[in-house]
């Protein structure tokens, strides 16, 4: 059923930036995902809510092969990027990566200077030609992330040395430095206060034209605010994927009813 | 839930009675206890470390001092060559003078009353050996002294020495002393005419080893400790960190890296006498090369030194948070570029510190360096790794082996050099480990 919807979407509208077909994750005994099939159109937020341990962020972090770094994880399924399988052998992770950014539940800059942040992705991917280019790229990342009138007379600084919300903006700009094609985060504001997250929720809103942004979240207030499409996971089942509309006001499912009311999870 | 546990919740606590007070008690009696045993525990390492050191320092210190003895020496021309030669010419006419003659003459000289052979050499014999050394150096630097008479510090024998610091009881009778009574009077005599001095002996830390004690110095050693340390940071830092390295971010884990673990943690704990073993089966034995060495020295304490720079450099590394390698793994850094660009810069003052304390450890050894030769008797400051040497410890040892009396506060005082170094590179680490810490 949850299949033909989509497949009937899939119709109207413009190919997905990614598919994931029959997805499932196991770590050695655990059986974390559970066949988990899902389009992604590049214009659109995604958001997957679900009770803790419903495996939303290990399907995430299938979707850049995060997971490969864990030595008892094994996936199961495709997951298409542009129609190629990431899993495919021929596949470069580390070109993936670049391809398919990351924003992480706790801010991680590295201890460099703010400038060495962003510019350490376009660095390793030789992105940038020269010096020139390459201050070009930091200061259109920062002035995306929203942070550059903050942060433009102390490029040197250490990024560590920001607050919370300004660090995370800064892993922001440094995931988009790259010019990725699919942003995932992975509980960006969980760790932040009310105002950082207003921020970083805005600009989750300005970004979402240009890429495919998938988020994990556990604020239901949160994935209505910022999604276009939400999906719900119990126990590593997908249990309802559709328009975050209709999923607040009219899901379909008893137990996402039960989890978006509070009454499980 | 039972209703009979929902009742012992819902009773209210008496906080005021006798029972409760005496538990309170009690609680602040055993805290106090535990206090007053640790805080005494710590007194007591505090007072032996204080003692340990008052005790080197109150022997070693006048390891640092010497007894001169200055004497009218008569540069007599008949004896001596032509200070009108060019200046090769003259020190290689030196080599062959017999200033040993000079010397006595010059003594004789002073005590015109001694006669006699038995009593010339006893007067002779109140300067050190290396007195006629430091008149050749005289003589080779300014031959114009020739034909003059010139008064000049020499150095006394260790046994004046030792009667002049007062490490010497001269009211034992004469036969259960180095010194007779006529040497002593003669001592005095040059003491009343303030001709002894007992001042800093640069020596001491400029020269190498001898069989005189107040020949000896400490630079032969230190610089074979040098030496040795260099050939142990350069095989033994990059092999143990690379081991780190690989075994932390990129070894599977599996049976064989669970055996390698298990046994870089053995290898730390074996006795260092068993590395010397290996160092003498295999360097010597199978590669044939020279004893003695601090190239073989090196060598050595770089096997010794290797697991305890793979233990604190893997700990260094795996104290990076994981954050900051899924942040470069997120970006598309590739395995080798997270390690390299952001494990290891920040696991590096860890690494350093390991290191350093790898190597003041290196530096204290003597037993492996025992079984590969390094315990020889070496005069010459040694020249390259493949020179023979001794390093500090062994210096030590040799020292403390030897019978003299005035070896005991040489002894004490290389001591102080060897603990000098020590402190020095330890609190090198603990710069290190402030100056680089960087807080997440």
């Amino acid at each position: 059923m949850l299949n033909a919807a989509i497949e009937s979407e899939n119709e109207a509208l413009s190919p997905p930036k990614m598919t994931i077909r029959d997805v499932h994750v196991h770590y050695g005994d655990i059986h974390a995902v559970k066949g988990v099939t899902l389009d992604l159109r590049p214009d659109q937020v995604t958001a997957l809510i679900g009770p803790s341990g419903c495996g939303k962020s290990t399907l995430l972090r299938c979707m850049n092969r995060m997971n490969d770094t864990i030595a008892d994880c094994r996936v199961e399924g495709q997951v298409f990027l542009d129609g190629q399988d990431i899993y495919d052998s021929q596949i470069d992770v580390v070109q993936l990566r670049a391809r398919v950014g990351m924003v992480f539940q706790k801010p991680n800059p590295f201890p460099k200077s703010i400038y060495d942040n962003v510019a350490y992705g376009p660095r390793i991917h030789g992105l940038a030609t020269d010096r020139d280019a390459l201050d070009e790229i930091v200061e259109a990342s920062l002035e995306k992330a929203g942070l550059w009138q903050e942060v433009k007379d102390r490029l040197d600084q250490v990024g560590t040395a920001l607050s919370g919300g300004q660090q995370q903006r800064l892993c922001i700009a440094r995931a988009i430095a790259v010019n990725p094609e699919v942003i995932l985060m992975d509980e960006p504001c969980s760790s932040l206060d009310p105002i950082a997250t207003a921020k970083v929720e805005a600009l989750i809103d300005e970004l979402s034209a240009r890429y495919a942004i998938v988020i994990v979240t556990h604020s239901m207030q949160q994935a209505a605010r910022v999604s276009q499409k939400t999906v719900f996971f119990h126990l590593g089942e997908m249990i309802e994927y559709g328009d975050t509309t209709q999923m607040f006001t009219a899901p379909r499912e008893d137990r996402t009813r039960d989890y978006i009311t509070g009454r499980i999870g | 839930m039972t209703d009979n546990t929902r009742n012992i919740l819902d009773q209210q606590v008496d906080w005021h009675s006798p029972k409760v007070r005496a538990r309170l008690r009690r609680r602040h009696r055993t805290d106090f206890l535990f206090r007053a045993i640790g805080f005494s525990a710590v007194a007591a390492a505090g007072l032996f470390l204080v003692f340990l050191l008052g005790n080197i320092i109150k022997n070693g210190a006048p390891g640092f001092l010497q007894t001169s003895i200055e004497v009218d020496v008569a540069f007599d021309p008949s004896l001596l060559p032509d200070p009108t030669l060019e200046r090769a010419e003259f020190a290689a006419a030196m080599a062959r003078v017999d200033l040993q003659r000079l010397l006595r003459q010059s003594l004789l000289d002073h005590f015109p009353e001694v006669s006699g052979r038995a009593d010339t050499i006893r007067l002779t014999r109140m300067l050190s050996s290396g007195a006629r050394a430091q008149l050749r150096d005289i003589l080779v630097r300014n031959p114009a002294v020739v034909g003059t008479t010139g008064k000049v510090w020499l150095l006394a024998s260790d046994e004046v020495d030792q009667v002049v610091k007062g490490n010497v009881d001269i009211s034992l009778p004469e036969q259960n002393r180095k010194l007779k009574n006529k040497e002593l009077v003669w001592l005095q005599r040059f003491e009343s005419e303030g001709r002894v001095s007992l001042s800093f002996h640069s020596r001491f830390i400029t020269a190498g080893d001898s069989r005189e004690p107040e020949l000896v110095g400490v630079w032969g050693a230190i610089v074979g400790s040098g030496l040795t340390l260099l050939v142990t940071l350069l095989t033994a830092f990059p092999i143990g960190v690379a081991s780190a390295i690989y075994l932390e971010e990129f070894a599977p884990k599996n049976r064989f890296t669970d055996i390698v673990e298990v046994n870089i943690n053995n290898l730390a704990a074996v006795p260092s006498i068993v590395f010397g073993l290996l160092g003498l089966a295999f360097f010597l034995g199978v590669m044939g090369m020279a004893r003695s060495a601090p190239i073989v020295g090196g060598l050595t304490l770089a096997l010794l030194t290797l697991p305890t720079i793979i233990i604190s450099a893997r700990a260094a590394i795996a104290a990076v948070p994981p954050s900051i390698r899924d942040a470069a793994r997120g970006l598309g850094a590739s395995s080798m570029q997270v390690a390299f660009h952001h494990v290891v810069p920040l696991a590096m003052p860890g690494i350093l510190t390991g290191t350093i304390i790898g190597m003041a450890r290196a530096l204290g050894e003597s037993a492996p360096l025992l079984m590969i030769g390094m315990v020889a008797f070496i005069v010459d400051v040694p020249g390259g790794v493949n020179d023979p040497a001794t390093v500090l410890p062994v210096q030590i040892f040799l020292w403390a082996d030897s019978p003299e009396r005035a070896f005991i506060e040489k002894t004490s005082a290389a001591i102080m050099v060897l603990l000098f170094f020590l402190i020095a590179m330890n609190g090198m680490a603990i710069w290190l480990r402030q100056r680089f810490e960087r807080k997440w």
